[in-house]
């Protein structure tokens, strides 16, 4: 299986090829490529086997994954229809979905796939696209699919795998961050902005506590679920306003802030030798731009986890400031 | 692997928090995180029998997912 950043000559041939493809990079460069069973999404950042974090301008990330893929169907979903991709899914395969960054899709799935009819039927990894960031305030934004060359702003497109006889995946995430000292903090209310905060049960304003306690808002917001740690990234705070936040905080569950990481490629490679997972063979990988600028990955490799660079990833639901993979084993 | 029928009383054990287990497969991490949510707010016979047939689903479908089968073998041996 091809993992690489490609130029758009190459990866062209690649879908000539009738390849089955996972492709990233620039709206401009997706925009050139021939119709075919691929599926795109819009960013700059990568995780590359040869440089490590990088960007390009000129060349898109590339995941072949036709090895693998017995029949393979696309679909596009909208806000309204996003509900049943657990219920679309086949019964021996996994789905990849990429969603355009800020799109009402984005929240609503964000939100509610949780509690999705059938949820996690099958495996479900993918991405939040996004763009340069130099350029937030001036593009949107997109996916593609490949199938009919259509670019889209406000729509998730998923691509549904069912697998070759003898091959299984399995998600697996990789979060550094763990629960700090500081007190649980709780919020009344499901979403991606709150104006106030349960300090240890004590209702405040979550604008004040932040900065009255000198918090690092480059420290995510983290939940134990059942054992895995789960982020939530801080998007802004502005005096007089809700804190902004890039995945929606959910009612009921305790937070923490994060406790620091020193060196984000040294613990990193660390966990993989923990874990066991170095030895792995990994079908494709995401991680978080938040990561990739806090953690300084540019320039910095992740073993062999490769791929985009995210403003978000999903392993069945969204999450932030984490590395998502899919893994391959035999059945 | 087959997956131990839904009346086997580990299943509401899990979901109610009674037991805890050190699981591997994240869906069900995630989906546990809320309907232990559910049960523990109010732990009636049907919210605790459609909290089994949740998980028990789940499950089912992943049964070729290797950190879904160490699980069903963690819980029940």
């Amino acid at each position: 299986m091809q993992q690489d950043l490609l130029d758009i000559s190459a990866a062209s041939e690649l879908i000539s090829a009738g390849k089955q493809l996972l492709i990233a990079g620039e709206e401009n460069l997706l925009a050139q490529l021939p119709q075919g069973r691929w599926i795109g999404g819009s960013i700059p950042y990568f995780i590359t086997p040869g440089l490590g974090g990088t960007q390009s301008q000129d060349k898109v990330f590339v995941t072949d994954i036709s090895e693998i893929v017995d029949k393979c169907r696309i679909h596009t979903y909208t806000a309204t229809t996003i509900g049943s991709i657990y219920t679309d899914a086949g019964s021996n395969g996994f789905s990849i979905i990429i969603i355009p960054a800020a799109s009402k899709v984005h929240a609503t799935f964000s939100v509610n796939a949780p509690n999705y009819k059938d949820f996690g039927s099958q495996p479900l990894v993918g991405w939040i696209s996004g763009v340069h960031l130099d350029e937030l305030a001036i593009k949107k934004p997109i996916v593609v699919n490949g199938e009919t060359g259509e670019m889209l702003t406000d729509q998730a497109i998923v691509m549904h795998v069912d697998l070759v006889a003898g091959k299984t995946v399995d998600v697996g995430i990789v979060n550094l961050f763990e629960q700090g000292n500081g007190e649980i903090l709780t919020f009344e209310k499901d979403g991606f902005e709150s104006t106030d905060v349960n300090v240890n049960g004590i209702k405040e304003n979550f604008y004040e506590y932040l900065t009255k306690n000198n918090i690092d808002t480059k420290l995510p917001l983290v939940a134990d679920y059942y054992g895995t740690m789960i982020n939530i990234s801080f998007q802004s705070l502005n005096r007089n306003e809700p804190v902004k936040l890039y995945a929606p905080v959910f009612s009921g569950i305790r937070y923490k802030i994060a406790r620091p990481i020193e060196n984000y490629p040294e613990e990193f490679s660390k966990q993989l030798v923990m874990s066991g997972l170095q030895e792995q063979q990994i079908l494709f990988s995401c991680n978080c731009i938040l990561n990739y600028l806090y953690s300084d990955l540019k320039g910095n490799k992740t073993e062999q986890f490769v791929g985009p660079v995210t403003f978000g990833e999903i392993a069945y639901q969204l999450l932030n400031q984490t590395l998502v993979y899919l893994q391959l084993n035999d059945a | 692997m087959n997956v131990p029928d839904k009346t086997n009383p580990k299943w509401a054990e899990i979901v109610t928090g009674k037991k805890n287990y050190p699981l591997k497969f994240l869906a069900a991490k995630i989906m546990l995180s809320r309907i232990m949510r559910t049960t523990g707010a109010n732990p009636t016979p049907e919210n605790i029998s459609a909290s089994v047939n949740e998980l028990y689903s789940l499950y089912s479908a992943n049964i070729n997912v290797p950190s879904a089968q160490t699980d069903i073998q963690t819980i029940f041996g």
